[in-house]
């Protein structure tokens, strides 16, 4: 087969999976999981052959539609950047339809969960291999319906009603700016064609950054942030494979996609929206109880993580791309790996999320102990393992280049070893505090083969011999320390990851209530607020100001509209309306033949019968 | 052309008028029904086959042509009927809005069926001949004959306030026809064509245009009579009320294609008869239409309660932005107004039939009093989902290519208009996706509980799934492959004679 076909199957099997089972495969929930999980496989099986076949570059291009000069086209630009995505997204996505199997086995809906997943790899591959802005807008869009879909998969909760919604308003709210961002690309530079763009465009601040708004929705970075948290309401495979490991990356990949229209200052703005969101979600998470929440808030921080690293990288160096994707692919793996694991928690526990209540699961799910054990020492950053390398890439290069960023991202990194390792001993050590986690059980076969699977990865995914085959050229793009700075950077990655486990570790008991809150009410209270002040202020808006301003301009129309002015003319015509009705005598028949005759006596006349 | 063609198109302009006329005769009850069936299918398949048999290349030259000699030939009057690339789709939404509101009304269940399918067939046929209408004149009648039968559908047939909504309906409608008339015959008259007929009016105007003020004046006619035909604020308030009170076919064919009439005559008509007008016009159009139309309704649309006025009030909303596309005086603007009014057609027309729908089972329109029906209706919800994402632009529906056309031509005109028609794009997620999940998600309200315990609700049927998915189809093979009709519109708009004339064409 010829690269652009294995190219074009890639994107239109999951789309003939969804098809066939939104068409007839409704009521056939263990035929439908396993059309869309066998679709995954076949689509796993041609993203390696395309990868690894060396292809690349080859041209693929039709027209949509065209009005004028206006043209939009569907096109493919496979370079190494979507090659390392296509990866991601096919292989990651591929596991979790496996682990899917297993976890959602007894769910009533199951034809429609599967349906979401193919419909959403369809969207994402799209994004993947995307030639051009409008394309990318185009199946950008359709990732954000098939997340809606999926949050809103227990849409019998109204939590999850409201969390979908939520998540495709605000994502909505950074496309107002992404597609104005592409249109004026298009205006400008007379072209949205990614190959050309990066040839030339024209020097512009304004671009960059309303393509950034596109990112700041999907990647949920500052201020668009609070859809994330609430996502966790979808079905928890939902939020390993699409809050977690890559439609959230999504985001970084668009960045990396437009690099070359980037401009310092935009840059500057995008570096420190990353930093502050990656702080600041970090901060939320110590004070979650529920497992899934603490991986969401973790999520945040670590793509403001990736955020910050392609601002700082591209500013000076070049390194931004690499320094992004490095970090995007490792945390695939292993936050993929933490959020199957807590899934895997989840079920054994009976449907148990909170942490206070779990305890002891070392011991009754071993498997699923060691993985996450993994997991977990990858996203602190232990070396030898995937995140300790991505991570140490962005630690450096922020030590290289901005010193406040570094402190900032140092500091966080103090926070990611802190809440994770309190939420790892709060699960699976001590005792059991509840009788869901006193009875949990290990999960079967198909959850725990794509657990092992993914640890391997997060052990072994930042090794240049695993990376480097997978990313080619972007693995060049990763910033390497040497000699002197190798050192430093190696001891304040142990430093920080020391300080921030070993805090937790002691200052956490095993116990049903959270030990902050008991020793220092204010520190509690205080990121409580953090956490909080955001969804505040929204509600404030939506609830005070946008359906207040909502309801005055309707009472106007009322009053002024429909009311006054119409009345006025209403009684002027009400007069008519007396003569009238001496016509209409109430009798509809009447009506009907006067209307008629009318229609006979008009035709008669045009054709001079009178 | 083909004369098998020419008298295809005939055929399915009178299908429907003829079959109301037997109806009207006193055919028995059952004999209607089927007769009735017949005359919404048959303009539907004609559609189709002269859609499949429609050259691309034609441009805005008329294919299919037929001419009947009405006896006014002196006055340039004439049946002259055609086909061009931006009056093909248009035919093709009326065949298709018409068949989906037939077969929904045959099984309605409507009292008087007889007299309410007549009508709604004489509604239907007018549409056909609104777009397939060469001659001015005949474009015009077979609007009113069209119009007509809506007042009084609303009048019998209505809800709540039928008879204020009907009547202001038809005070506003009559004023809006009244002043395009008033505007089409100041055509014919200074033009010095003396015709009716619009190939020949353009080309007299295009070898010697009006005065630039006489084209004012003209202009300023058509663009608030065909703009309250079409809901431009501020003077839309009958839209949302005339759609809340009528029955569910009438407001399908009114909103889907008979409001379009206003916008087809201003693409057909007034920008390639009067450019000078037009350009004059076209920076207060996009102001009233922007701020109007998109914002204000699109703010209003959110503090709606009642599902029937909220579709009403979004459809005046996504009006503006064919609107916006006008005043943008380019082929760009102008073609994605001819797809976003096949769109919006479609789509506008699902939401009114889903809402019935909605009705017949929970005996409300009050969103307030609804919650959780996509439990018991999965059908139904996934349908109303699939409308609601095709109205609000998602992309794999007509609508998007529609919108997205718009945005990029707006631009170009004026960049900080764009960023409010693009705001819209957030107001109609806001008003879509939570009417979407006031009815049918989260758990079942308290009068939903009280209607199912004492009706059990059945999910859609075929009577009503037939329609909904002729619909559905028709907005998704647009939105996969738009190519199918915008070749036509793109050849019929970009050609140098086309409506985008020399003085006001669109630079890149």
């Amino acid at each position: 087969m010829l690269p652009v076909q294995i190219a074009t199957l890639i994107l239109l099997l999951p789309l003939a999976s969804a098809v066939m089972i939104a068409l007839s495969l409704r009521q056939q929930g263990a035929l439908a999981s396993w059309v869309s999980t066998a679709t995954a496989a076949v689509v796993t099986i041609l993203s390696l052959t395309l990868i690894f076949s060396g292809a690349r570059d080859f041209p693929a291009s039709w027209e949509w539609l065209r009005f004028g000069t206006f043209t939009v086209s569907l096109g493919f630009k496979f370079d190494d950047l979507a090659a390392l995505m296509l990866f991601v997204v096919s292989f990651v996505g591929f596991l979790i339809h496996v682990f899917s199997l297993g976890y959602m086995h007894d769910d009533a809906a199951r034809a429609r969960f599967f349906g979401g997943l193919s419909i959403f790899m369809f969207s994402m591959l799209g994004i993947v291999l995307a030639d051009n802005l409008f394309m990318i807008f185009i199946f950008w869009e359709l990732v954000g319906f098939s997340s809606w879909l999926l949050i809103n998969h227990y849409h019998e909760k109204q939590s999850a009603a409201d969390a979908s919604k939520k998540a495709f308003i605000v994502n909505r709210v950074g496309d107002f700016g992404f597609l104005l961002g592409i249109v004026m690309c298009y205006w400008s530079n007379g072209t949205v064609n990614l190959t050309e763009l990066a040839d030339h465009h024209v020097f512009s601040t304004a671009i960059p950054l309303l393509l950034f708004c596109g990112a700041m929705g999907k990647s949920a970075q500052m201020p668009l942030q609070v859809w994330l948290p609430d996502a966790m309401e979808g079905p928890t495979p939902v939020s390993a494979l699409i809050h977690a490991a890559t439609m959230v990356a999504a985001g970084i990949f668009m960045l990396c996609r437009i690099e070359s229209l980037m401009v310092p200052q935009a840059l500057t703005v995008i570096m420190w929206i990353g930093t502050i969101t990656a702080v600041y979600a970090a901060l939320c998470a110590i004070v979650q109880r529920d497992i899934k929440k603490v991986l969401a808030y973790s999520t945040l921080s670590q793509l403001g993580y990736m955020v910050a690293a392609f601002g700082l990288g591209s500013i000076t160096n070049g390194h931004g791309v690499g320094a992004a994707m490095f970090h995007l692919t490792t945390h695939a793996f292993f936050k993929a790996l933490l959020f199957l694991g807590s899934g895997s928690v989840i079920l054994g526990c009976h449907h148990e999320q909170d942490i206070f209540k779990m305890g002891g699961l070392a011991k009754k799910m071993p498997l699923t102990f060691v993985t996450f054990t993994l997991g977990v020492l990858a996203i602190i950053g232990m070396p030898g393992l995937a995140g300790f390398f991505s991570k140490d890439a962005i630690l450096y290069l922020a030590m290289e280049e901005n010193t406040a960023v570094f402190a900032v991202l140092a500091f966080t990194a103090v926070l990611t070893s802190f809440y994770m390792v309190r939420m790892w001993k709060l699960v699976f050590l001590g005792a059991s505090r509840s009788d869901s986690a006193g009875h949990a059980h290990e999960s079967g076969l198909s959850m725990t083969v794509p657990l092992v699977i993914l640890a391997a990865l997060s052990v072994a995914g930042g090794y240049s011999g695993v990376f480097g085959k997978l990313a080619g050229s972007v693995a060049e793009l990763v910033p390497e320390a040497h000699g002197p700075a190798h050192v430093t950077i190696l001891l304040v990655s142990l430093a920080v990851m020391f300080v921030g486990a070993g805090s937790a570790f002691f200052f956490y008991k095993s116990a049903a209530t959270d030990s902050l809150e008991e020793k220092s009410r204010a520190a509690f209270g205080a990121l409580t607020w953090l956490k909080e002040s955001f969804d505040r202020l929204y509600d404030y808006y939506v609830a005070k100001v946008q359906q207040r301003f909502a309801m005055l301009l309707n009472f106007l129309e009322q009053i002024f509209l429909a009311g006054l002015i119409v009345r006025g003319l209403g009684g002027f015509v009400g007069l008519v309306g007396y003569g009238a009705r001496a016509l209409f005598t109430g009798s509809l028949h009447t009506y009907v033949y006067w209307f008629l005759l009318g229609t006979v006596l008009l035709w008669a006349f045009a054709t001079g019968f009178l | 052309m083909n004369p098998s063609n020419a008298q295809l198109l005939q055929l399915a302009i009178a299908t429907p008028l003829v079959a109301a006329l037997i109806i009207a005769l006193g055919l028995p009850k059952r004999f209607s029904t089927k007769l009735a069936a017949v005359a919404f299918v048959v303009p539907a398949l004609i559609g189709l086959w002269l859609w499949k048999e429609f050259p691309a290349a034609a441009g805005s030259r008329y294919v299919f042509q037929s001419n009947v000699n009405t006896g006014l030939e002196i006055f340039g009057i004439s049946l002259k009927l055609g086909l061009n690339g931006v009056s093909l789709p248009m035919f093709l939404l009326a065949a298709i809005v018409g068949l989906a509101a037939g077969l929904y009304a045959l099984r309605s269940g409507a009292e008087r069926l007889k007299l309410y399918l007549m009508l709604l067939l004489v509604m239907h046929g007018g549409l056909l001949g609104v777009f397939a209408s060469v001659n001015v004149f005949f474009f015009y009648f077979f609007h009113e004959l069209a119009l007509i039968p809506t007042f009084i559908m609303v009048g019998i047939w209505g809800g709540r306030d039928r008879n204020y909504a009907a009547m202001k309906m038809t005070i506003y409608l009559t004023i809006g026809a009244m002043l395009s008339l008033i505007g089409l015959i100041a055509i014919y008259v200074k033009s010095g064509a003396g015709s009716f007929d619009l190939v020949s009016l353009r080309e007299a105007l295009a070898a010697d245009p009006l005065r630039v003020s006489l084209q004012k004046n003209i202009f300023g006619l058509l663009m608030f009579g065909f703009g309250i035909l079409v809901s431009l604020w501020p003077f839309h308030t009958w839209a949302p009320l005339g759609y809340g009170a009528a029955p569910s076919s009438a407001a399908m064919l009114h909103a889907g294609v008979l409001k379009k009439f206003g916008l087809y005559g201003l693409i057909q008509i007034a920008l390639p008869l009067l450019p000078a007008g037009a350009a004059w016009w076209a920076w207060k159009l996009a102001l009233l239409a922007g701020i109007g139309n998109v914002l204000v309704i699109g703010f209003i649309t959110m503090a709606q309660r009642d599902l029937k006025q909220m579709i009403g009030y979004s459809s005046v909303m996504h009006m503006g932005y064919c609107f916006l596309g006008i005043a943008c005086l380019s082929t760009v603007g102008a073609g994605g107004v001819v797809l976003l009014m096949v769109a919006h057609g479609l789509s506008v027309a699902l939401l009114f039939l889903l809402a019935t729908s909605i009705h017949h089972r929970t005996h409300t329109f009050d969103l307030s009093e609804m919650g959780g029906l996509a439990q018991k209706t999965p059908v139904l919800a996934a349908f109303f989902v699939a409308a609601t994402m095709a109205s609000i632009g998602l992309p794999g529906f007509a609508n998007f290519w529609g919108e997205l056309t718009v945005f990029v031509s707006l631009w170009h005109y004026s960049p900080k208009l764009t960023a409010v028609a693009v705001a819209g794009v957030v107001i109609s997620a806001i008003y879509g996706l939570r009417a979407a999940a006031r009815v049918f998600f989260g758990p079942p309200s308290e009068h939903w509980q009280k209607v199912s315990a004492a009706h059990p609700p059945a999910d859609m049927g075929w009577g009503e799934r037939i329609p909904a998915i002729i619909l559905l189809a028709a907005l998704l093979i647009l939105g996969f492959y738009p190519r199918t009709v915008t070749d036509g519109i793109d050849h019929a708009l970009s050609r140098p004679a086309g409506p985008v004339t020399a003085n006001v064409s669109f630079h890149h």
